[in-house]
């Protein structure tokens, strides 16, 4: 019986009010017989069965005035106005007078009354016993002994425009009467005897009961906004609350009540001490029968402070405390401690949790409550209760550093408590890397699959944990498909690859992995992984190579994407085909197959991919044994040789196919590079006397050195070769390729070719020389003609006269008339100014000018040309007879020195040049 | 908070049974290992949605302590569901079922909705009523039975929810007067005008059409 009731604490400082001016206990009420007391606004007032009414001030200095004839009998401070309303009784026998009295106004010493009102309820006089202003100053409940509740409306503070209405008849006294107003409605509790009701004064007087008990005067309460506003009555089983639409929660507090005081979320309850407790009623000073003074804290649920005092009056909270006032006229202070005393008393019997509840109710800062979680924790733990404790601990995440925490635990081994709390830890998002490296390390330990399951693969969830040490942890301790998951989530490319390759070994899924990636990640990872998947899975992968190499999309890439839905040209993606070369080392069969599709969608390829796939044919057609494959492999590597596109170098091909000794190859591409020398010599070397007949007719035109090459050849040879060296010598006839001296000294090497070979060859040739000296000599034999035939022209003139005998002159054609110009050199007449008029310069003859011109042009060519040394040695080589083109200069005076000599005449007479 | 319905529940049993702690499981979610004693009759709400429309559940949580019962015995008037709840770990509190029944079937109206709930099946270890049992007694009196555990909050939810279903089909069934507030149950601010003025005439049979 006595556990039934809240934890007791003592969270008042009772304190006996002093005098100020005497520094003794307050006594300046001694003699008073008090009727009321109210408080508000820093006073207590207090009202006497004389007619007085007393003020305390905050400095307690008492004040009093005389407010009625006989006796002051209720009193109500109001909260927000500087208003006192009394009712009291000036004549015996009359009904009571409600006064209202401003405090502001002070008149004579005593506050003005604005408002005097008589208390009738109808017309039957009977004495006020309940009373109650609303804080709007709009309405005044009056309550009487008979039952009666009466409202007044209108400004309280006057009597005009005040109206009154019965809003109430019962049968039993009025004991109490609250105003409430809920939004629009103001209601009137009233309370009698023997029930409790409302009257909802906004809505036509609309009456509801709530019980069929009532209450004594004085046990009844309104809480404040923290409860909701609730009518609180006082019975002596328990303290019930009330709403306007009904009861509400009970708290059995047993015992009969005399008074209930709302104190800032506190209940005080003033009792009758309970005959059931232990202890007989004691009686106080004087004879006075003792009270109890309990204050409850509602919302957290303890008894905040209890104890006995002697017959109290009445309790007035004001100015931060409580006031009681007893019977034998002592004034009592209750202050109520400061909230950091308030927890160190709990803390003190490790009543944490309401502590904490407390701190929460009294608005404590965060701080002060990671304060008490953490004690609590600490407790807890101390305790043995880590489970608990982590719980508190969680709580002060973000204030109280982790690691004192995680040490804790992690010393205690109690992973399960460590991995909750570093759970918390990630999901208020302060985990640092450490923080998630041990979580997981934690779940790993657990084998908690599910957890770790939980933390990792939950979708759609805010990442709260550094993704790359997830990672790595869930690596190391053989978590792979979590890492994979996660790497997968996040993107972590590397990551994802690395595991699904080197832990899990699922090429495939890599693979395809790989192939949803965007180009330059599929790019850089397939480069760094392709070996190995390569050597693994070689089908996909080259499959891949190719997408990724020709056009390469995401594999779950839409087809046609925004890009190309808004009418852009989607940037076309492709790698570098010869950068995965090296990936298919061990594996040239799918190389070649890449290096085909390649070379077939993409023909301009780098020239590495040409080379590599003709050194992968060459390779595959040496190494093919059966013919028939054979033949179609090389036909496959001429192909590709061919391939006008094909980008390869030719040196390296060259190479390539001597080194496979590709002979089809190498002949192509001897060809191809113009090296006809080269393919002569081929054949020679492998004694192919018809190819080299063949490849001299296919390529004499282009060097005809080639015959005589294929004629010391074939001169060489010991065997029987006369039919070839019959055509060969008859091709280096035809086109005077060597002199028949030389023929004859390279036949003479040849120990089988016989004279008969070459007698028609010689014959002939014998016979053109004959004839060409012939022609020559015909033709110095003319020139020195003509040279005795200049000399002799040219002595004449020299010494004997000229005879202009022309008649006509040689431009108009008519007769020659003077002035005239004659010319020796045919001789030429003209008329002066026909020769004026047509000559250029006075010295020549116009008619032989441009045949003189022209000579001198030819000597003056010659001469230049002379000294163009580059072009004479050009001339020299390409030459038949190079003997000749010496002759030709020597003939144009290439050793000569100055030749030109100008033999001027005189003006006028005659001009003309020696010549030779 | 507009609701369609209020329905008012008493929570009733042995003293320790774990009463307050469902009723702050199921309003807060949450479970305090060390709980005060009830002194009194506490209080708790919530809304929970029924066939789309929005229920308030107004619970009130007794004291199980027998020098109570008086105090707690004046809330059952009102009430259109009861939990009644024994702790499965101690027998007395399942023998008390009886008193606790009588009881509420004799202060409450009698289509009073009562859910039986064996509290605390988080402690299987230490286990004195069999899940059987529990049944059988249902079965024997017309209640729901459900084992539940307001640690784990296993079943919390189910009993309370289970309960207002209950309660809404016998509303739709038409075995409720839900004009009269005496029977716990109130209809939301919003819908009452209208049901009102329809209900004047009404008998209960149709009622169940005039919510919808």
């Amino acid at each position: 019986m006595a556990f039934l009731q809240w934890r007791r604490f003592n969270f008042f400082d009772k304190e006996a009010v002093k005098n100020p001016a005497t520094d003794q206990v307050f006594d300046l009420l001694k003699d008073v017989n008090v009727s009321a007391c109210t408080s508000g606004r820093g006073q207590l007032v207090v009202g006497d069965f004389e007619g007085n009414l007393y003020f305390i001030n905050r400095q307690m200095e008492l004040t009093a005035f005389r407010a009625y004839e006989i006796r002051v009998t209720h009193l109500t401070q109001l909260k927000q106005h500087n208003l006192l309303i009394s009712i009291g009784e000036d004549e015996q026998g009359i009904n009571p007078l409600i006064k209202v009295w401003n405090l502001d106004k002070m008149e004579r010493g005593s506050p003005t009354c604005t408002r005097l009102t008589r208390a009738i309820p109808g017309n039957k006089p009977t004495p006020v016993s309940a009373f109650a202003v609303h804080d709007n100053l709009n309405f005044m409940a009056v309550g009487f002994e008979n039952g009666i509740v009466l409202l007044f409306k209108g400004d309280v503070t006057r009597e005009r425009h005040s109206k009154s209405r019965n809003v109430f008849e019962g049968t039993k006294r009025v004991t109490g009467l609250v105003f409430k107003t809920m939004g629009k409605d103001v209601i009137l509790y009233v309370v009698t005897e023997n029930s409790l009701h409302t009257v909802n004064i906004t809505a036509k007087d609309a009456h509801m009961k709530l019980d069929d008990t009532g209450a004594n005067p004085g046990c009844i309460v309104m809480t404040d906004a923290s409860q909701d506003n609730q009518l609180v009555i006082g019975r002596p089983d328990a303290v019930y609350f009330y709403q306007p639409d009904g009861r509400g929660p009970c708290l059995a507090f047993e015992g009969i009540k005399l008074q209930l005081h709302w104190f800032r979320g506190y209940l005080i309850v003033v009792g009758k001490e309970s005959k059931a407790m232990p202890r007989a009623p004691v009686l106080g000073p004087h004879g006075m029968e003792m009270n109890t003074v309990t204050v409850y804290d509602i919302q957290n649920k303890f008894i905040a402070y209890s104890a006995p005092y002697p017959e109290v009056i009445d309790v007035m909270c004001e100015s931060g405390s409580i006031f009681i006032f007893t019977g034998d006229r002592k004034l009592y202070q209750l202050q109520e401690k400061d909230t950091q005393s308030k927890l160190e008393m709990l803390f003190k019997k490790n009543n944490y949790s309401l502590a904490i509840s407390l701190a929460k109710s009294q608005q404590l800062d965060q701080d002060g409550l990671i304060d008490i979680f953490t004690q609590y924790g600490d407790h807890l733990y101390g305790k043995g209760d880590h489970d608990g404790a982590i719980d508190q601990y969680i709580k002060t995440i973000g204030k109280l550093e982790a690691s004192y925490v995680i040490r804790k635990f992690l010393d205690a081994q109690r992973i399960h408590n460590l991995t909750k709390y570093l759970q918390a830890l990630h999901k208020s998002q302060i985990a640092t890397e450490e923080h998630t490296t041990l979580l997981l390390n934690c779940y790993t330990k657990l084998k908690d699959v599910s957890k770790l399951d939980e933390f990792i693969m939950t979708k759609n969830r805010e990442v709260d944990f550094d993704v790359e040490t997830a990672i790595n942890v869930c690596r190391q301790s053989g978590y792979c498909k979590h890492a994979l998951a996660l790497a997968e989530k996040h993107e972590k490319h590397e990551h994802y690859l690395k595991i699904q390759l080197e832990d899990i070994k699922d090429y495939q899924k890599a693979l395809a992995y790989i192939g949803k990636l965007e180009f330059e990640p599929a790019e850089s990872n397939l480069k760094q992984y392709g070996k190995i998947l390569m050597s693994q899975v070689p089908n996909e992968t080259t499959e891949l190579l190719k997408r990724l190499c020709t056009d390469y999309r995401p594999n779950d890439k839409p087809l046609i994407d925004q890009v190309s839905l808004d009418g852009g040209i989607g940037k076309i993606q492709k790698a570098q085909a010869e950068e995965f070369i090296h990936i298919f080392v061990n594996n040239a069969g799918k190389l070649t197959e890449f290096l085909e599709h390649m070379i077939e969608v993409q023909p301009a390829s780098s020239n590495l991919v040409y080379n590599t796939l003709l050194e992968l044919y060459l390779h595959d057609m040496v190494h093919e044994k059966v013919i028939s494959a054979r033949v179609e492999r090389e036909r496959k590597t001429l192909e590709l040789l061919k391939n006008p596109d094909a980008n390869y170098d030719i040196d390296q091909a060259l190479i390539l196919c001597q080194m496979n000794n590709f002979k089809a190859g190498i002949l192509y591409l001897y060809e191809k590079a113009h090296l006809y020398q080269q393919i002569l010599r081929y054949h020679m070397e492998h004694n192919e006397y018809v190819h080299v007949i063949e490849s001299c007719k296919k390529f004499g035109q282009q060097d005809p050195q080639l015959w005589v090459q294929a004629l010391s050849y074939f001169a060489c040879k010991e065997e029987n070769c006369k039919s070839q060296l019959m055509e060969t010598l008859t091709h280096i006839d035809k086109k005077n390729l060597l002199p028949p001296l030389m023929v004859i000294q390279i036949l003479a090497h040849n120990s089988t070719a016989t004279l008969s070979v070459v007698k028609d060859y010689i014959v002939r040739r014998l016979q053109m020389e004959n004839d060409q000296i012939a022609e020559d000599e015909r033709l110095i034999k003319q020139y020195k003609e003509d040279t005795e035939k200049k000399r002799i022209k040219i002595e004449d003139l020299k010494t004997s006269a000229k005879v202009f005998q022309a008649s006509k002159c040689n431009i108009c054609s008519h007769a020659l008339e003077l002035p005239s110009v004659h010319f020796l050199c045919e001789p030429h007449s003209f008329h002066q100014h026909c020769f004026e008029s047509y000559s250029e310069n006075d010295m020549e003859c116009p008619v032989c000018a441009p045949e003189n011109r022209k000579i001198m042009d030819i000597i003056r060519a010659q001469e230049q040309s002379r000294d163009f040394h580059e072009f004479f040695h050009n001339q020299l080589e390409r030459a038949p007879d190079g003997f000749s083109v010496v002759a030709d200069y020597f003939g144009r005076g290439v050793f000569n020195k100055v030749t030109l000599i100008t033999d001027q005449t005189g003006k006028g007479v005659s001009g003309t040049s020696t010549y030779r | 908070m507009s609701y369609a319905y209020l329905f008012k529940y008493i929570i009733i049993g042995d003293t320790g049974v774990g009463k307050s702690c469902l009723l702050l499981q199921f309003t807060d979610k949450r479970f305090q290992p060390v709980h005060d004693l009830t002194i009194g009759v506490e209080f708790g709400a919530r809304m929970i949605t029924i066939d789309g429309k929005q229920i308030k559940l107004q619970i009130w949580d007794t004291a199980g302590q027998e020098s109570f019962r008086s105090i707690t015995r004046s809330y059952y008037r009102g009430a259109a569901g009861a939990l009644l709840v024994y702790d499965i770990t101690r027998r007395d509190t399942f023998n008390h079922l009886t008193t606790w029944l009588e009881d509420a079937r004799q202060h409450s109206n009698s289509n009073m909705v009562i859910m039986l709930i064996g509290n605390k099946s988080d402690l299987e270890a230490r286990r004195e009523v069999k899940k059987e049992e529990g049944e059988a007694f249902a079965r024997e009196h017309g209640l729901i039975f459900m084992e539940t555990s307001a640690k784990t909050a296993a079943n919390v939810e189910e009993a309370f929810i289970n309960t207002a279903k209950e309660i809404y089909q016998k509303i739709q069934d038409g075995v409720f007067d839900i004009n009269n507030e005496a029977n716990g149950i109130k209809i939301g601010p919003q819908h009452s005008p209208a049901n009102q003025s329809l209900n004047v005439g009404g008998s209960g049979g149709n009622q169940g059409g005039n919510c919808c």
